[in-house]
């Protein structure tokens, strides 16, 4: 038995060694070097002092809570959505919604957020619509603001929410939400004491995808937000495009990286939360 | 009873479908306006647009600079799409079926999952510095390695999954019946996987061929994508050259994405 093992399991090594020693140059390495550069020059600690700053400080509270934001709206759109999927939607019909909700994940975020600039310029379809109908004497800007930005996010990331969302909402089982009613639930009673409750989980598991996602976004802020608000991303592409502060901008990443993992470990002590997070 | 209940069903029942309806047209209506923007003649388009024309069509796919990034981002997305589906095809194999312990294989699917976890900027920048100290510097080959990287863990789960629920039987009865481990992988394994292999194919290019950032760090100046393309010139403005490029880069990628999702249900 064992002599015939031997040979399998080097085999067995050199397979998994291909993909696992990509992940281990591309995924760890990089992040050991952003460590040793963020502490350096001399172990001193001063980048994180420098992140850790009030004016800083403000850009990474300010990506955390648009995240946040955007997180909320997607959730608050994602459950009408995936329980009328579920729960509501014709048997036939129900892969081609799910396809037709989720389609845009595979499709360019730099493209589709440009896409936005037509809707919401001074020229644009929105505009255009209220100024011709007579609601409005001339354009709104709409433009470069956080709504703007908040609805290019909530259009890229509504889909991952909808597919994170759907599992859990199928588990549900329909006949509870039958035998409520039956019982007298109103809507509001059946959402609150029901759906909620079950598929709390996989919301859970959705914002923890999704909101550092946002947070750490780069395009979308650039191609929609106000260029007056700075989040991470561009803190840390400047620092790497004009190649200075690489060591301020690997303490930012790391902090970043820290708030990211720490409310992912939190979630993942709640069993039910690590059950949905397992799909991604 | 039943009655009732249905009559408190339809009543309640109108809101999940008005949502539904009003994200669809929410989701797609960009996209509908691109493309009927794109079809202007005029290079500052107005809405509504005067006349039909393909001449920005024309002239996107007579751009130098385009052309070549759109061969660019061909040629790496086709590279990550069949390598990337084969280091996942290896990592599904590790994960799922080999005999190496349990905590080994669990780390090996924890350290593929990295970029899954860590928010891109932080992969992406983490990269690009440990390329430049490494001395491996800005160009194709980082970019390349960077995708498959990055599509690495949607290839690896994605295989894994069909992987996992391959009937362990039919290889033991083709090895029975005489064949050797590599006859068993190309004449039972790789047959039934197939449909998983294309789809990872696929979801691989189309990832590859719409991936930002991670580009946008290590092409350095010699390198240019699609996506780099089209935000350098978002900055500038919106004209009807970028609109015609961008219907061009969403009917490569929905088409990629489409064919998929039919091969794999996407949940």
């Amino acid at each position: 038995m064992s002599v015939a093992d031997t040979p399998g399991r080097v085999r067995d090594w050199l397979i998994a060694g291909s993909p696992v020693l990509l992940a281990l140059a591309l995924g760890v390495f990089p992040l050991v070097t952003l460590f040793v550069e963020s502490i350096g020059p001399g172990l001193g600690g001063e980048n994180y002092a420098e992140v850790l700053s009030p004016l800083y400080r403000g850009a990474l509270l300010y990506s955390i809570g648009v995240g946040v934001g955007v997180t909320a709206v997607c959730l608050a759109v994602a459950y009408p959505i995936t329980y009328w999927i579920a729960h509501r939607c014709p048997d036939r019909y129900r892969l081609v919604a799910l396809v037709a909700v989720t389609l845009p994940l595979w499709l360019n975020y730099v493209v589709l957020n440009y896409a936005w600039v037509w809707i919401l310029a001074r020229g644009g379809v929105v505009n255009r619509i209220l100024v011709g109908s007579g609601v409005l004497d001339s354009s709104l800007d709409l433009l470069y603001n956080n709504v703007s930005m908040g609805i290019g996010f909530v259009y890229i990331y509504l889909p991952y929410v909808v597919l994170t969302m759907y599992v859990s909402m199928e588990r549900l089982d329909y006949r509870l939400i039958t035998a409520a009613r039956d019982l007298g639930a109103s809507d509001y009673r059946v959402f609150l004491d029901i759906v909620l409750p079950r598929t709390l989980p996989g919301a859970a598991a959705a914002t923890l995808i999704v909101y550092a996602r946002i947070a750490g976004a780069f395009a979308t802020p650039e191609i929609l937000g106000s260029p007056g608000n700075i989040m991470i991303a561009r803190l840390v592409v400047q620092a790497f495009r004009q190649y200075t502060n690489y060591g301020f901008a690997a303490a930012l990443s790391f902090v970043f990286l820290l708030l990211v993992l720490g409310s992912l470990a939190l979630g993942a002590l709640s069993p039910r939360v690590r059950r949905e997070l397992r799909q991604w | 009873m039943v009655r009732v209940s249905r009559l408190a069903e339809r009543g309640a029942g109108r809101l999940p479908g008005v949502v539904v309806a009003l994200t669809l047209v929410f989701l797609y209506t960009p996209v509908l306006v691109i493309g009927y923007l794109s079809l202007s003649p005029a290079g500052q388009p107005t809405i509504p647009i005067d006349g039909l024309s393909l001449r920005w069509y024309t002239a996107v796919l007579t751009d130098s600079r385009f052309v070549r990034a759109l061969f660019t981002s061909l040629g790496i997305g086709i590279v990550t799409a069949f390598g990337g589906t084969m280091l996942g095809l290896a990592g599904a194999y590790a994960i799922v079926r080999s005999p190496l312990t349990r905590t080994v294989r669990r780390s090996i699917a924890v350290v593929i999952a990295l970029p899954l976890f860590v928010p891109t900027v932080v992969v992406a920048f983490g990269i690009g510095r440990a390329s430049a100290l490494v001395g491996f510097g800005y160009g194709y080959l980082p970019v390349v390695l960077g995708h498959l990287f990055w599509v690495l863990p949607f290839t690896t789960f994605l295989i894994a999954a069909r992987y996992g629920e391959l009937d362990d039987r039919l290889s033991a009865a083709a090895r029975d019946l005489g064949a050797d481990n590599r006859t068993v992988f190309v004449t039972v394994t790789v047959p039934l996987l197939w449909p998983a292999l294309m789809a990872s194919v696929l979801f691989a290019f189309a990832l590859s061929f719409n991936e930002f950032l991670i580009t946008f760090f290590l092409a350095g100046s010699g390198v240019t994508t699609v996506p780099l393309e089209i935000f350098g010139k978002v900055r500038i403005g919106a004209t009807a050259f970028l609109n015609a490029a961008s219907v061009l880069v969403i009917v490569v990628s929905a088409v990629a994405a489409g064919v998929a999702s039919t091969l794999r249900r996407p949940v």
